[in-house]
């Protein structure tokens, strides 16, 4: 498969962004909820907070949701656009990273195995997560988000070892 | 077909003391902890007789059964290609440890192992998920015979004869050769003036004293000091009560209890000091560095004696660590990270003493026998960014300007005062820590070099990179700066790493690519 290790950079498939909008909205529901139950747990139990103060916080709990969600909307999109990765014959280079960037390069020698996986909405979006398994330490797994599935299994073939004498 | 061996009889006794001592703690804090028995009428288990507690200990019986049956079927042998164990009565169990998998043979003996002159083998294949091997009880010569096979099998070993092995064993098939016994190389002997100075130094003392604390706790011995120190005399609240009067109010300062704080708190910290001595002394007794062929062979202990081999080709990094009295006295404390089998992922990290204390002086030379034609003592720093100081203050700035502010809602004079203490401080602290930031990039090997009071030089083998990274934070973006970090197998959580900050971006990039070619260009052995 030698189309895949064109040594461009490509970015990730778009799809990626009405996913990470899900997985965001998920997580800000379940935030939302337990935070909303222990307002009201808090309120109910602190009689001596006056009318003024349990408005005053539930008009902040409203407040900090509704950025969570205009945050759940509006980064994804900023994350694909600083989402890059690269594939040549010596190994992968990701570049990713909006505020705090990051250049990680994994060569092709040092690769142990790799992982394919889908969650129900990658399923449903025909996206994979690629997870390169290597022996370091803090980038012992290094995980590309957003990838056609189809294209995420090409990478794996093209970048795990191919038997011994491979590399120099 | 070689012949099976089986365990030591002393295994036996081993296993029965090791369930006896398991037993043994709860059973005394048992008897003599519980005031009442919670059978009978008015206790918590009513419908158990009383006293019932005392019977608890039978359980010891089938643990003790177990022990025997495995005693009793416990066989193994050393095959051509690899040592082959069986065990089990009812569930049979067979391993086949292929010698080109095992990474180390380490014996470990302690006090009564040594009166049996027996060892405890430690077989390690350091293979993800795979458990080692354990194979204790065995006598000495058992335990050599094993090792000479398993390192005489190596192809890199061929042209060598095997280890001395000891006389009654000197028939086996494979030497050829004239047996020319290879001798070790001693490099490294701390005696007893070396490991006290090591133990005062490292100061490990806190971990027997937090030991301590948990036991003391327990007996409640720890409640019967406190309270006579703390609650009921002259440190207790009142104490408190008198200092915060004293300095935030107007009240006498409580002159004498404080200087009985005080010196409470110098003897602590003294008796932290001996202590740590006391556990250098038992755990690094008699430390010996030795090579043998590829291998760095340690031995030390007094108590548990420990023979530890490290393969120099799965060494990963050197970490050489300096504290200020450390360099007062020209000593330094050499580590190395080792991974080994080729498993899953996550191979099992081992860091390992190379040298706990060695002059600064014969450092050069023990890093040649590590990094053969490597000359530590050549080697030339080059320093990070000329500005580096001007981009790693801005963080600290933040941070002291929120905490300021945070301070300033609670009492303005306070939030002064920490001010003008920490800045000053912190702005040496963070020049000091930019200038002793040093890095070079060598043919085989990439070191760094960082730290202020206590200084760390880290090795790192380019040949055993597995990941390169180049970091940029915001701060980094607008001064052009970049950080390069170098992944190796084994590092610990918090251990120093090749983390170089600060570097002028076209630099970091280069370095990074140079290094992820290196790395790409060889293969990666265990």
């Amino acid at each position: 498969m030698c189309d895949i290790a064109d040594g461009q950079d490509h970015q990730l498939d778009p799809r990626v962004i009405p996913l990470e909008q899900a997985t965001g909205a998920i997580q800000l529901v379940v935030v939302a909820f337990w935070s909303f139950a222990g307002l009201l747990v808090g309120m109910l139990v602190g009689d001596s907070l006056t009318v003024p103060i349990r408005l005053g916080l539930l008009l902040l709990w409203t407040v900090l949701v509704g950025l969570g969600a205009w945050l759940a909307f509006r980064w994804p999109a900023r994350v694909y656009a600083h989402t890059f990765y690269r594939v040549d014959g010596q190994g992968i280079e990701i570049r990713r990273g909006v505020y705090w960037r990051v250049v990680i390069n994994v060569p092709r020698s040092r690769v142990q195995h790799i992982d394919v996986t889908q969650g129900p909405i990658e399923r449903r979006l025909e996206l994979g997560t690629l997870v390169i398994h290597t022996a370091g330490t803090a980038h012992a797994q290094v995980a590309l988000t957003g990838l056609e599935h189809s294209r995420a299994l090409a990478l794996r073939e093209h970048l795990l070892p191919s038997g011994a004498g491979d590399a120099v | 077909m070689p012949s099976e061996h089986r365990l030591h009889p002393a295994t036996l006794l081993f296993d029965l003391a090791r369930h006896a001592r398991n037993f043994a703690l709860p059973a005394v804090l048992l008897i003599f902890g519980v005031s009442r028995s919670s059978g009978g009428p008015g206790g918590m288990f009513g419908a158990m007789p009383e006293g019932w507690e005392v019977w608890l200990p039978i359980l010891f019986v089938p643990a003790a059964a177990v022990s025997v049956f495995r005693y009793l079927t416990f066989r193994w042998r050393c095959d051509e290609r690899e040592l082959v164990i069986r065990w089990g009565l009812l569930f049979r169990h067979e391993r086949h440890v292929p010698y080109a998998r095992i990474q180390n043979v380490d014996a470990v003996q302690n006090v009564f192992h040594r009166v049996f002159s027996v060892v405890e083998v430690r077989v390690e294949t350091g293979g993800g998920k795979e458990e080692e091997a354990r194979l204790s009880v065995l006598p000495r010569a058992a335990f050599d015979e094993i090792r000479s096979r398993v390192f005489s099998s190596r192809p890199a070993h061929a042209e060598h004869a095997e280890p001395p092995v000891s006389a009654e064993h000197s028939e086996h098939p494979e030497q050829a050769a004239p047996p020319a016994h290879p001798v070790p190389t001693a490099l490294l002997h701390l005696n007893l003036r070396e490991l006290l100075l090591f133990g005062f130094l490292e100061n490990k003392g806190m971990v027997v004293i937090g030991a301590a604390f948990g036991a003391g706790w327990e007996t409640g011995w720890l409640d019967r000091l406190l309270g006579r120190y703390v609650t009921d005399g002259p440190l207790g609240r009142g104490f408190f009560r008198d200092l915060f009067r004293a300095l935030f109010g107007d009240g006498p300062l409580p002159v004498a209890p404080l200087w009985m704080a005080l010196a409470g708190i110098v003897a602590f910290l003294l008796v932290v000091r001996l202590v740590s001595m006391g556990w250098a002394l038992a755990r690094l007794y008699g430390f010996r560095l030795t090579r043998m062929n590829e291998d760095l062979r340690t031995q030390y202990g007094l108590i548990t004696r420990v023979s530890a081999t490290v393969p120099i080709r799965r060494v990963q990094t050197i970490n050489i660590r300096t504290g200020l009295l450390h360099r007062w006295l020209g000593r330094a404390s050499v580590r190395v990270e080792t991974a080994g089998g080729a498993g899953e992922g996550s191979a099992a990290p081992m860091r390992e003493w190379l040298a706990p204390l060695i002059r600064v002086e014969a450092l050069p030379q023990l890093l040649q026998e590590v990094l053969p034609g490597f000359e530590y003592a050549a080697v030339t720093w080059q320093s990070v960014h000329p500005r580096a100081f001007r981009r790693a203050i801005k963080p600290v700035l933040m941070f002291l300007t929120v905490l300021t502010l945070l301070l300033a809602t609670a009492n303005i004079w306070v939030a002064l005062g920490v001010l003008l203490v920490l800045l000053p401080w912190l702005s040496l602290s963070t020049r000091k820590h930019v200038q002793h930031l040093g890095w070079v990039e060598g043919d085989e090997v990439v070191l760094m070099k960082s730290g202020w009071i206590w200084r760390q030089v880290t090795v790192a083998r380019i040949n055993k990179i597995q990941v390169v990274a180049m970091h940029q934070s915001p701060f980094d973006r607008r001064a052009a700066m970049a950080r390069v970090t170098i992944d190796t197998a084994g590092a610990g959580a918090f251990s120093h790493r090749v983390d170089i900050p600060y570097l002028d971006q076209q630099l970091a990039q280069g370095l990074a690519d140079r290094l992820s070619a290196a790395a790409a260009n060889t293969a990666f052995r265990w």
